[in-house]
């Protein structure tokens, strides 16, 4: 084998997630949503704002470079967030019967 | 105005794999049992990779592949994916022990197919309520007897309480059967997507001589980047199933985004011509409760069962939980009948359920694997380091042709041990076989 090449790590691809997004059936419920934000400030001051980046479907971005917002209608009741919120600052419950998200194939 | 109370024999909170199981067996000895599903119906939350295990499906209906299950391809050919950054060694088996009519395990999408097997539940005379949320218990005398639901006058009562409610075990923790949230050292995350092809396409790229052919694959080494976690491989009848697992921790501490984890091992040159051109149909994702015996709450209390993922009952080396739900879900079903027929609800005979699973590979392997978790998270080189090795040597091997075999070996070797001493690839085999014996 003279295949003397580099070994080239490959990178990690941008991906624009509302492209995944588009593929998934949600009943949204405009009344009670049912992820929140319990300390708005505990996010401001948090360093990492992990959420941004481990959140599957990418429902926490943050606004004005700081504030944490949640885009409650794209979760995928996946519980990620609830857990590893280095603050456990996510108040999490599921969403009231038949709202949320519907798989089509699963 | 007087509301009737609604009352049934058993309450099963989930119409996943376990809780329609648990449903079907216990209204086919008669009696009455509600089963509540928070989604539009059932299968509407549930995301997997995935495949369904025969000896699972007939156990419960003998006659299962006379009633038209909504399967997609079976598994004719399974094993391991070892990827290199732009190679990969397979390592799977097809024909021999695994050519059984039927095959031991087909590939499913859980939207279809649970709807389908809570269909057979609802035939057995079970009531599928779905679109209800359970929120809490009621109580009499300390003891569970009944469930709230989220609709108006939304209480019902029932003796057992068969809690089948998935990964996120709020209800399970609420009760006090388990006193932590899901480890995220022993939960993974995985991503997928379900990308849409020509069968003939699927066939001719993955050697599959029809569509009466498919396989389950799992991915290791260039996929997880070097965190604790695996990709797989599905067929449907015209799609394929991608995606990859990595365990929480390992995904908070790497930064990565699921998506682009996930687009990576897209993009692999191995994987990338396997899903040309397709459609990407669904996107998901879903926790994993990989922590099998070590995060496993208590199973039962008065007037209360735990099965399936909400009891952590997932071998991951084995891809094993939804048999492991359908068997807990039979066995969970007979501890309500058995209580029933005593007239007797505590504990103490509900327990018959933790000793049946106990004989059974459930319990068992759960027992035995105890240790895997922990395991895999102290040796993410698994997913790394041995993937890579394993290209290297069989490449070198391969195209060694003209050249002294002597100095081949020794570069073989030493692909090896620049990566890892000896010693401690010795001490990494020694770990993997005590995490799968369990010593």
């Amino acid at each position: 084998m003279d295949k003397n090449k580099q070994v080239q790590k490959r990178e990690v691809p941008k991906v624009f997630v509302d492209d995944m997004l588009m593929s998934l059936k949600y009943f949204t419920d405009e009344q009670e949503p049912h992820l929140a934000i319990i300390d708005p400030e505990v996010c401001i001051a948090c360093k990492d704002q992990p959420c941004i980046d481990f959140c599957p479907v990418g429902a926490y971005r943050a606004q004005d470079g700081r504030t944490v917002q949640i885009a409650v209608q794209s979760c995928v009741e996946c519980g990620t967030c609830r857990v590893l919120c280095p603050y456990l600052n996510i108040s999490w419950k599921n969403p009231r019967g038949g709202f949320g998200v519907a798989y089509k194939f699963g | 105005m007087k509301t009737e109370k609604l009352e049934f024999d058993v309450i099963v909170v989930g119409a996943g794999m376990a809780g329609s199981t648990a449903a079907a067996i216990a209204a086919r000895e008669g009696l009455k049992v509600a089963v509540i599903e928070r989604g539009q119906k059932p299968g509407a939350k549930n995301y997997f990779g995935g495949a369904l295990y025969t000896h699972a499906l007939v156990d419960i209906y003998p006659d299962f592949f006379d009633r038209q299950p909504p399967l997609e391809r079976p598994v004719t050919e399974t094993g391991f994916w070892f990827l290199s950054n732009d190679g990969v060694v397979k390592a799977t088996v097809q024909g021999g022990l695994v050519d059984n009519d039927p095959v031991d395990a087909f590939v499913a999408l859980r939207s279809e197919f649970d709807l389908w097997w809570s269909e057979q539940a609802a035939a057995e005379g079970a009531f599928i309520i779905p679109k209800t949320l359970v929120t809490d218990f009621l109580f009499e005398d300390g003891r569970v007897n009944g469930v709230k639901t989220d609709r108006p006058q939304g209480d019902l009562y029932a003796p057992v309480v068969i809690i089948c409610e998935g990964v996120n075990n709020l209800l399970t923790q609420k009760l006090g059967l388990i006193d932590h949230d899901v480890k995220i050292n022993a939960t993974a995350l995985a991503v997928k997507q379900l990308i849409s092809l020509p069968a003939k396409d699927i066939n001719a790229r993955l050697g599959l001589p029809d569509s009466n052919h498919g396989m389950a694959i799992s991915v290791m080494g260039d996929v997880s980047m070097g965190l604790s976690g695996l990709g797989f491989l599905y067929t449907a009848n015209s799609a394929l199933s991608l995606g990859v697992g990595v365990t929480l921790d390992a995904l908070q501490e790497s930064g990565l985004k699921p998506y682009e984890l996930l687009q990576r091992y897209l993009e692999h040159p191995v994987i990338a011509p396997l899903i040309k051109d397709g459609q990407m149909m669904e996107y998901g994702a879903h926790l994993i409760p990989e922590g099998g015996w070590t995060t496993m709450p208590r199973l039962y209390t008065d007037g209360v069962l735990v099965a399936g993922d909400a009891a952590s009952m997932v071998n991951a080396l084995h891809w094993e939980g939804t048999n492991m739900a359908i068997t807990a879900g039979k066995q969970a079903g007979l501890a309500a009948v058995e209580a029933h027929k005593k007239g007797d609800f505590s504990a103490k005979t509900l327990s018959v359920y933790q000793d049946r699973l106990s004989e059974l590979f459930v319990l068992k392997d759960l027992k035995q694997y105890r240790k895997m978790s922990a395991f895999l998270k102290n040796h993410p080189n698994f997913m790394d380091i041995y993937p890579t090795f394993l290209n290297d040597a069989l490449g070198m091997f391969f195209t060694g042709f003209g050249k002294p075999k002597g100095d081949l070996y020794k570069k073989i070797f030493r692909s090896l041990t620049s990566r890892r001493p000896l010693l401690k690839a010795v001490g990494d085999l020694v770990a993997l076989g005590r995490a799968v014996i369990g010593i």
